[in-house]
């Protein structure tokens, strides 16, 4: 739980200069040895730039700038394996108010070297990076592996130093874990995985899992997963959804979701997730059982219209049903219109509302200009405001097809922001280079 | 203790015979053909991939499945930088924000998220911890004590 939890941000500063120096320093010299070996080079990036300007809760004015950097060299051969570099990391600079010592921030969000094999699907990553297997989705300062294996096997594999910024918590010392599956291209999957997190003295997380996708006929698609607790000896989740597509334009799905409290919410770092046992909100014995049905209708090319319906089961709270609708309609470039309205009934005043949302994007040569409005109007007044919006004016401009320029005007008024204007100006360019026959991926 | 010198030596010469026979091709490193929008993968895909048509009305509450059991099918397409538009672990940016223009994709946030969070917060709080529980929370932490 919280208690045990230490205090780590100062070691994982100290740690950050030296993660860096290691995938430079690796990844230098894997590429300084390629230009021998490589036969396709890909160099990518982007620097996306964003002047907000918003004010606090406290009416402070607040202009913040941030500045996010993308970076990724791939040098592949003509076998298909590649060897690559990502990079990513953004900056925080506040220009007005400069009340607290905290008016700058930055971070690498992502920094790690990766060897992709020709064959068995065969991946070997070091650094910073983002690990989806099963039960794990996680940000790990470590070391990542998953190959294909015989019989329709796949086993993937993870170390390392779990990625918590918290200021005051860190999430463990040691992070390890992995994930088996077996199934066959196209037809089914199945797998079980595992993560440990452990801290000097205490069991930090310990959890399991089982997930599978079945995909019996075109038409049919069951994707799901269910995670244990082995700690708490309880299951966290179970969630599950099965989709049908009787014809090509429509598709029914339902899905199914039971999370336990007690389990689920075991050792966060945070005490907005903490247990009421552990000086939180949450009550330890709730459940909650989320069951919906949504059906979408495709009529012609481009056009969705659909339904939904979720009821939300508690244990304690009772019940609260969301049921609505929505229709879009997307071109690739050129138009975005949609709408949607819902009506959630709960049991408390906050959970007793009608949502709304407009929205149209147009494209014209190199100019864009849209409208997107956001409207919850609550049964009861929540601190006086009946009606909660947002209305967003966007545009933007493509100078080159490398360089963007945007900004965009939101109005809102809520319980929290009475008649609050907020202003947002951003400048993307992005850039690659490629040598050889094949191309990469934009860091767009 | 000879069983244990035993088992490290077997178990890897085990690993490598299995990836030997294995003998798959690699998922394509880079999706042939440019995708832009939001597609729909049955328009070419009759195979495993067709179940990854992003237009479906499922796909959103699919999509973590898909990146555990699928990782490559999605990085044939998308960078490391579009898994960090959203799940990033000290973001202070929402996606709604970023990608404001982006108008049809289902990005979580929108509009006044500050009062609105109480709600989503009450009705499913799993849904937030997801990305909040333990990476990502500074924010939390400023009223959150």
């Amino acid at each position: 739980m919280i208690s045990h939890q230490k205090k780590g941000s100062g070691r994982e500063q100290r740690n950050l200069p030296k993660i860096a120096w290691v995938v430079l320093a690796a990844a230098s010299s894997v590429m300084l040895a390629q230009p021998v070996m490589a036969a396709d080079y890909t160099i990518t990036g982007s620097s996306n730039t964003y002047l907000r300007m918003t004010r606090s809760i406290n009416k402070d004015d607040i202009y913040p700038l941030y500045e996010y950097l993308r970076f990724s060299v791939s040098a592949a051969e003509k076998d298909g394996s590649a060897t690559s570099l990502h990079l990513g990391a953004w900056g925080r600079l506040d220009l007005v108010d400069k009340s607290t010592d905290h008016h700058t921030d930055g971070d690498i969000q992502y920094g790690y070297l990766s060897y992709q094999g020709a064959k068995n699907n065969l991946v070997v990553n070091a650094g910073r990076q983002f690990i989806t297997e099963g039960v794990a989705t996680e940000r790990v300062d470590g070391l990542y592996a998953r190959s294909d294996f015989a019989a329709g096997i796949t086993a993937a594999a993870f170390v390392g130093t779990p990625v918590v910024t918290t200021p005051n918590y860190k999430g463990g010392d040691f992070i390890y874990g992995g994930r088996v599956a077996q199934g066959k291209p196209g037809l089914y999957s199945i797998g079980v995985s595992a993560l440990r997190n452990e801290s000097d003295n205490a069991r930090d997380r310990e959890e399991e899992g089982i997930d599978l996708w079945v995909h019996p006929v075109k038409q049919v698609d069951l994707t799901g997963r269910s995670s244990y607790n082995s700690i708490t000896d309880g299951w966290m989740e179970h969630a599950y959804t099965l989709s049908v597509a009787p014809i090509d334009a429509v598709t029914v799905s339902a899905d199914f979701s039971r999370i336990n409290y007690q389990d689920y919410f075991y050792n966060v770092t945070t005490t907005a997730f903490a247990l009421s046992n552990n000086g939180g909100l949450l009550d330890p014995r709730e459940q909650v059982t989320a069951a919906g049905v949504s059906a979408a209708w495709t009529p012609v090319k481009n056009l969705t219209v659909a339904a939904e319906y979720k009821n939300y089961g508690y244990e304690i709270l009772g019940s609260a049903d969301y049921v609505g609708g929505k229709l879009a309609y997307t071109t690739a470039d050129a138009l975005s219109l949609g709408a949607s309205g819902h009506r959630m009934d709960g049991s408390s005043d906050r959970t007793r509302y009608y949502d709304y949302r407009l929205y149209a994007l147009k494209k014209t040569g190199h100019t864009e200009f849209g409208v997107d409005f956001y409207n919850v109007i609550f049964d009861r007044p929540i601190d006086g405001v009946k009606s909660s919006y947002a209305l967003t004016g966007i545009a933007g401009y493509e100078f080159t097809e490398k360089l963007n320029v945007g900004g965009e005007i939101e109005y809102s008024q809520s319980p929290d922001f009475n008649r609050e204007w907020r202003a947002l100006v951003k400048v993307a360019y992005a850039f690659d280079m490629k040598c050889g026959e094949k191309g990469g991926k934009s860091e767009k | 203790m000879k069983s244990k010198v035993l088992i490290m030596l077997m178990v890897p010469l085990m690993a490598l015979l299995l990836v030997a026979c294995a003998n798959t091709k690699s998922g394509a490193r880079i999706h042939p053909e440019a995708v832009t929008g939001t597609p729909n993968c049955n328009e070419c895909h009759t195979d495993a991939y067709a179940a990854m048509n992003h237009q479906a009305v499922d796909f959103f509450k699919k999509h973590s499945v898909f990146a555990s059991n699928a990782r490559m099918a999605c990085a044939s397409c998308h960078a490391e930088s579009f898994c960090s538009d959203c799940h990033a672990h000290k973001e202070e940016l929402k996606p709604s924000v970023k990608y404001t223009q982006q108008v049809e994709r289902t990005l979580p946030h929108r509009g006044d998220y500050m009062s609105q969070h109480r709600i989503d917060g009450k009705i499913n709080p799993a849904s937030c911890a997801k990305c909040h529980a333990r990476t990502n929370n500074e924010r939390c932490l400023t009223c959150h004590k």
